[in-house]
């Protein structure tokens, strides 16, 4: 052992120590219970950087605005009108660096609960951290697995993206029986990530079951250069209809491949890039016609039915310049899902908040917001009625068509 | 057979543009050795200024070709002088290392500055295509790679054909004769480097159209750049060239016959095999 | 002798310190920090043998670290099987798969090296990828909660992993400290002075270099293995991915190349930077530890190219 580098180790070891407990110190007493609670803080997490920081902003937007909502209405009441204070925390587009960042969120604050992330592969590796951390979290990630894990402390708003599937084939049974279509076989792509895995392979258990044709499954890679060779074989497939499932890049890629390659099968797009503003901005007026599944919408009938849940989407509209996305939609509701949580505990503490959120089963108010318009967390903590919907792109922004008792805008055949 | 033919095309035309990106790294390689990894942010360089020409100045990619490869040539000189101009002469690996940082840092500083969000550059022909005997060739592809194709071309008669040229390949050959023959290797490195990072920027310029630009990008074309240089040849400005459409061909190929997915495994599988079978590539010098 | 006395205490004072950390730091995060900090400073020393001692940069690592780690969880998954066996038979898969990469890799001298290891790196991952059916995909997988469980690796709290991570890196450090010493190590010294004239004295340099391929493997994906149940999740880019086998890299490079210490003082200096830059900077702009992590890198190869390059040898 050389003298001088174990001298520079030990004071380096020593130096991170003193650190350590400075941070540990400085991240504020968890033990200690104040008197009067006058903030309750709620965490967020979610890509603010890296290939997701589309999603997360979309997220952030809604976190914001559900907490100025809540705040600008009076607060906690349970606890004197406690005001709720959003955590931000950036779980980079890594999951190791998501699971770390949750990590160092959850030790050195102490929050009540966690929103996010709406990223399945990001979601994933913060679960264990919360359930040790004790720290209840809804999610507006679909991944299946998220809720099959036997956690407590997790709940999902959204619907599962095995269900996906299920709600894009039946609207293209809907489109063969209105349209006369004929539609037999179908293709489907997917990005190989954890989202588009998921989606994929819900589509084709129902599309199996529903006695269509699969003449294409591929799965591509995230960030491909090329879109050509996939075109090529959904052109060879013969393919009459195509799920695609992507995030932003790539659905821009395939579609302007297809379309100068001249390869023109119905297209039901698989959620995620097919739905966000960046899609509109990049195709123009050529989006509209476009229709894709979605986890939310925000003109579903259980939010137009109601001027409190249509005044959030304007509000949103107006704030962020955009119709809020499907990624918005199910954070908002999160976020006030757990302050309703705070609320209905009398208490911040996040075993007490998990507890409430458990036995919560409502169809009034926020709750209705997640279409059909219940919200109640089985015992695995997911959002048990909600379900996918279709939307069609009409004026520039996405409108729900289907299924019928969610729509609030008739299907537009073109061609 | 007409799959076939639209695969292989597909697949000639990035070629060129993994070309384009490929014959920079091979020449400063080439003339004074340095494996350079940040190639690919390079051409993501590329891109952003384009980008920022397009939103501020209005000046659509192919005009643009022009004053970004002045900007990449600048870029290219003050990142030669304060970095690499260093670790000329040392251990590959040591080029390979800063080159990584390099790539690390500025990845992460265009992160810093612009987000991650991802950006376009609008332009006219983006959906055209030619559309013939049952074939269907995105004009913004063949355009990329026609005027890679050129910039190519030009570099090669530059340097086999100009003053500077030979002075580039004597110093490729063996620095201490050309330093006796009255060059100036330190000039002509400085050249050297600034040129290979025009010709990333340039490549950036051209796949504008054709990509949504973010920090990432240039990760995409790191690799495959090296792929094309191993296969033609480190130092050959042809091999670069042969090279990448051959890498285009295949992993259009094996991403239509095999699975696309895999695709990239049909480019490393020939890559190990070249580097053992035949480590100089097509058109390299051989190395022992 | 007063100079021994001080080595001693200061190594007494560190051993309990270190044997108590989980007991003085409550902290949860700062307690995954260590972990990650020990973690690495062994994979580091792995990776040394191979790239500091034997002189052969690899950029491929992450590829026998997720061997251990899919290996390990996917035993799990499919037979119930604890991870201790599990992960035995993936440190063996790695080794083997060391093996068939490096014995044609060896032919290959400098960035071919380098380049063919990242080839082979991108092909396992690609791989595990493609099979999701089997692998999960890009999916990946999570590892059921089953809260205190020693046999699968799995414990409610984070003070446990540290201590395996500590007892990893201690049985590792005196390993290579001792091949550091051993024949091994005097046949690598020479091959990274000059292999060709070390073949000329007799020494058979493909073995040696593979010897330090295989253990490095071996360490690695051990590694994986203790990584995957420690944070209950894992997937194709997390483990196998490129920028992993950078960070090891680059976690040696820092630290001191070919040293028994430099892995050791390279983990702790970029985890403990990367950690604090994310803590105090993250609410700016992300990126910024990355910023940092680049600028490092270049600065201490341009700063000390020449401590760098006495390790490595122009071909």
């Amino acid at each position: 052992m050389r003298g001088k580098q174990w001298k520079l180790f030990s004071v380096i070891l020593v130096l991170v120590f003193a650190a350590s407990m400075f941070a540990g110190c400085g991240g504020g007493d968890k033990k200690a219970e104040p008197q009067k609670v006058t903030e309750v803080k709620i965490a967020f997490m979610n890509p603010l950087s890296g290939s997701n920081v589309d999603a997360g902003q979309q997220d952030l937007n809604a976190a914001e605005l559900a907490v100025e909502d809540i705040n600008n209405a009076g607060g906690i009441k349970a606890l004197g009108g406690a005001k709720i204070k959003l955590v931000v925390v950036d779980t980079t587009s890594d999951p190791k660096q998501a699971a770390s960042v949750a990590e160092r969120t959850f030790s050195s604050e102490k929050v009540a609960g966690m929103v996010g992330t709406g990223i399945s592969g990001l979601t994933l590796p913060i679960l264990p951290v919360a359930e040790k951390a004790k720290v209840p979290l809804i999610t507006n990630s679909i991944n299946d697995q998220i809720t099959a894990q036997g956690y407590k402390y997790t709940f999902q708003v959204t619907p599962k993206g095995s269900q996906f599937g299920g709600t894009q084939v039946e609207f293209l049974k809907f489109l063969n029986e209105k349209f006369k279509l004929g539609i037999t076989k179908v293709a489907v792509v997917y990005e190989n990530s954890g989202y588009g895995v998921s989606t994929a392979a819900g589509v084709k258990d129902i599309a199996a079951k529903a006695g269509l044709d699969m003449v294409l499954y591929e799965a591509y890679p995230h960030g491909f250069t090329d879109a050509s060779p996939l075109v090529t074989k959904i052109k060879a497939s013969g393919a009459q209809a195509l799920f695609p499932v992507a995030y932003t890049t790539d659905a821009k890629l395939i579609i302007n491949t297809m379309k100068s390659m001249n390869v023109n099968p119905v297209i039901i797009g698989g959620g995620a890039g097919f739905l966000w503003p960046a899609f509109a901005k990049e195709m123009g007026d050529a989006v509209n016609g476009f229709v894709s599944v979605a986890s939310w919408n925000w003109d579903s009938k259980s939010i137009t039915a109601n001027k409190d849940l249509v005044a959030v989407t304007e509000r949103y509209e107006k704030k962020f310049g955009t119709f809020m996305t499907e990624h918005a939609g199910p954070t908002y509701v999160a976020v006030r899902l757990i302050a309703e949580a705070i609320e209905k505990a009398g208490s911040a503490d996040p075993t007490k908040v998990r507890d409430a959120l458990a036995s919560f089963n409502s169809n009034t108010g926020m709750a209705a917001m997640m279409q059909p318009g219940t919200t109640k967390f089985d015992e695995k903590g997911w959002n048990s009625p909600v379900h996918p919907v279709m939307i069609q792109w009409q004026d520039g922004k996405p409108r729900t068509v289907f299924p019928a008792e969610d729509s609030t805008r008739a299907f537009e055949f073109k061609k | 057979m007409d799959i076939f033919l639209q695969t292989t095309i597909n697949g000639l035309m990035i070629g060129g543009v993994y070309a384009l990106v490929a014959v920079g790294l091979t020449l400063i390689f080439g003339v004074m050795g340095i494996v350079n990894f940040a190639q690919g942010e390079f051409v993501m360089l590329g891109m952003y200024a384009s980008w920022m020409l397009a939103t501020y100045l209005k000046v659509g990619p192919y005009p643009g070709l022009l004053p970004v490869g002045l900007i990449m040539l600048a870029v290219g000189y003050i990142v030669f002088r304060t970095l690499i101009a260093r670790v000329v002469g040392k251990p590959d690996e040591v080029a390979i290392l800063l080159t990584l940082g390099l790539s690390i840092f500025l990845q992460n500083v265009i992160l810093v500055i612009y987000g991650a969000d991802y950006l376009t550059v609008q332009t006219t022909i983006k959906d055209a295509a030619l559309n013939f005997a049952g074939l269907s060739l995105p004009l913004a592809r063949v355009v990329a790679f026609v005027v890679a194709l050129i910039f190519v071309g030009l570099l090669s008669y530059m340097l086999a054909k100009t003053d500077l040229g030979r002075a580039m390949r004597a110093c490729a050959e063996n620095r201490n004769i050309a330093t006796l023959l009255g060059i100036n290797p330190k000039f002509i490195f400085t050249l050297a480097f600034a040129i290979g990072i025009v010709m990333a920027g340039l490549a950036g310029v051209l796949l504008t159209p054709m990509f949504y630009v973010y920090p990432g990008i240039g990760t995409l074309f790191n690799l495959t750049a090296f792929v094309v240089v191993v296969l033609g040849g480190m130092g050959s400005v042809p091999g670069a060239l042969l090279g990448g459409l051959i890498i285009g061909i295949l992993e259009s190929l094996t991403g239509t016959y095999v699975a696309l997915d895999l695709a990239p495994i049909g480019t490393w599988l020939v890559f190990l095999l070249v580097l053992f079978l035949r480590p100089s590539g097509l058109f390299g010098r051989r190395v022992n | 002798m007063k100079k021994d006395v001080k080595k001693y205490l200061l190594t007494a004072v560190a051993a309990v310190l270190l044997l108590a950390f989980p007991l003085l730091v409550d902290n949860l995060y700062i307690q995954h920090s260590f972990f990650m900090i020990f973690l690495f400073a062994t994979i580091g020393l792995g990776w040394n043998l191979i790239g500091g001692y034997g002189a052969q940069l690899s950029l491929g690592h992450a590829a026998f670290f997720a061997v251990g780690a899919y290996t390990a969880v996917l035993f799990v998954i499919y037979q119930s099987l604890t991870p201790l066996i599990g992960g035995l038979v993936g440190v063996v898969i790695a080794v083997a798969v060391a093996g068939l990469i490096g014995y044609p890799c060896f032919r290959l001298r400098g960035p071919y090296f380098t380049l063919a290891t990242i080839a082979a790196g991108e092909i396992v991952r690609t791989l595990l990828l493609h099979f999701q059916d089997f692998t999960g995909g890009a999916n990946g997988i999570p590892l059921p909660y089953k809260g205190d469980n020693f046999l699968f690796l799995q414990f409610s709290s984070k003070a446990p992993y540290y201590y395996l991570a500590l007892a990893m890196f201690v049985v590792v450090f005196f390993l290579v400290r001792y091949l550091e010493h051993a024949k091994m190590g005097r046949y690598l010294a020479a091959i990274r002075e000059d292999q060709d004239a070390a073949e000329s004295l007799g020494v058979q340099t493909h073995k040696v270099k593979m010897f330090a391929l295989l253990i490095s493997a071996a360490i690695t994906a051990a590694c994986g293995v203790l990584y995957a149940f420690s944070v209950s999740f894992i997937d194709p880019d997390s483990v196998a991915g490129l920028n992993l086998s950078i960070e090891i890299a680059v976690v040696v490079i820092v630290g001191g190349i070919g040293t028994l210490w430099g892995p050791v003082i390279g983990s702790v200096v970029v985890i403990f930077l990367t950690e604090m830059t994310n803590l105090y900077l993250g609410d700016i702009r992300s990126g910024a530890s990355l910023v940092l992590y680049g600028l490092l890198l270049i600065l201490v190869i341009s700063i000390r190219p020449q401590g760098l390059s006495s390790f490595f040898r122009r071909n």
